[in-house]
């Protein structure tokens, strides 16, 4: 079970997560690997500093991770609902 | 890269005979996927009594050889004898055949995670806060989230670290957001495996 805090929000906010792109592809093959059928999720993550300045960050997941990925989110927001 | 198989790197790779044990002739295989080094080239020379000249065109063909195994998938023992020119040692291509098979799936799967690729995730974190206040309004009930992602780059630059971390706070509404886009891959996956 994750820890709750219960905070002061102070002056510095945190980084807000604004937005989420997402692609679902297949790696085909590589210089290694002829055939590699090996699909994956990449997620591009728009986030605004304090500041206001956006960044990104892209990564990259396997499917297995991906399922892990949505499960914890879930979870998230199943607490979110309680709390 | 995958180079092609030359009569040269056959000739070559006969000088597997003169292995004192098979256990040599696996330990060699395998050290030389992974990389040609002098080191190599010079323990193998001392091993097997061969020259440094030798030895070291001998860890080349079988690099050569089973990187030709793993770019073209060969998973069979009769795919990875046909490799073979008819007149080579008969024992000896059983030996290389088997020893290739044992460890082309690790060698597939290591490939795989090498590869390129976007930083891959490695780490998810996540803690939910309730935040009770703050400078501009003094008392208050809101939930956030606060998300921490870990990244390993494949291929990351000379100097910089190949971890990075990303923290960033979710409200309530990018949350919903995010599991949206989250639901529509796990439907896309589905309608990709059903098909």
């Amino acid at each position: 079970v994750r820890p709750i805090l219960f905070k002061e929000r102070a002056r510095d906010m945190p980084e807000q997560l604004v937005d989420m792109q997402w692609k679902l592809g297949m790696a085909v093959s590589s210089d290694t690997c002829r055939s590699l059928n090996s699909p994956y999720v990449s997620l591009l993550l728009k986030i605004a500093e304090p500041s206001g300045q956006i960044s990104q960050k892209a990564l990259e997941m396997t499917i297995p991770q991906f399922q892990n990925f949505h499960k914890q989110f879930k979870e998230m927001a199943a607490i979110m609902e309680t709390v | 890269m995958a180079a092609g198989l030359s009569s040269e790197d056959f000739t070559n790779l006969q000088l597997l005979l003169k292995a004192p044990s098979k256990d040599a002739v696996r330990d060699v295989c395998v050290q030389s996927h992974r990389a040609v080094s002098q080191r190599l080239t010079e323990n193998t020379a001392a091993t097997f009594s061969i020259p440094a000249a030798q030895a070291a065109q001998l860890i080349q063909s079988l690099h050569t050889l089973s990187h030709h195994v793993l770019f073209y998938n060969l998973t069979s023992p009769e795919q990875i004898l046909a490799v073979f020119p008819e007149s080579f040692h008969s024992s000896l291509k059983n030996l290389i055949t088997k020893i290739l098979l044992e460890n082309s799936p690790a060698w597939r799967t290591e490939a795989l995670s090498r590869q390129v690729s976007l930083p891959q995730l490695k780490e998810l974190d996540w803690r939910v806060d309730l935040v009770t206040g703050s400078d501009s309004v003094s008392r208050m009930a809101v939930p956030t989230c606060l998300v921490q992602l870990k990244m390993e780059d494949p291929c990351p630059s000379a100097v910089g670290d190949s971890i990075s971390t990303v923290t960033v706070e979710l409200s309530r509404e990018s949350l919903d957001t995010i599991l949206d886009g989250l639901g529509r891959i796990r439907d896309q996956l589905s309608a990709v495996a059903g098909k």
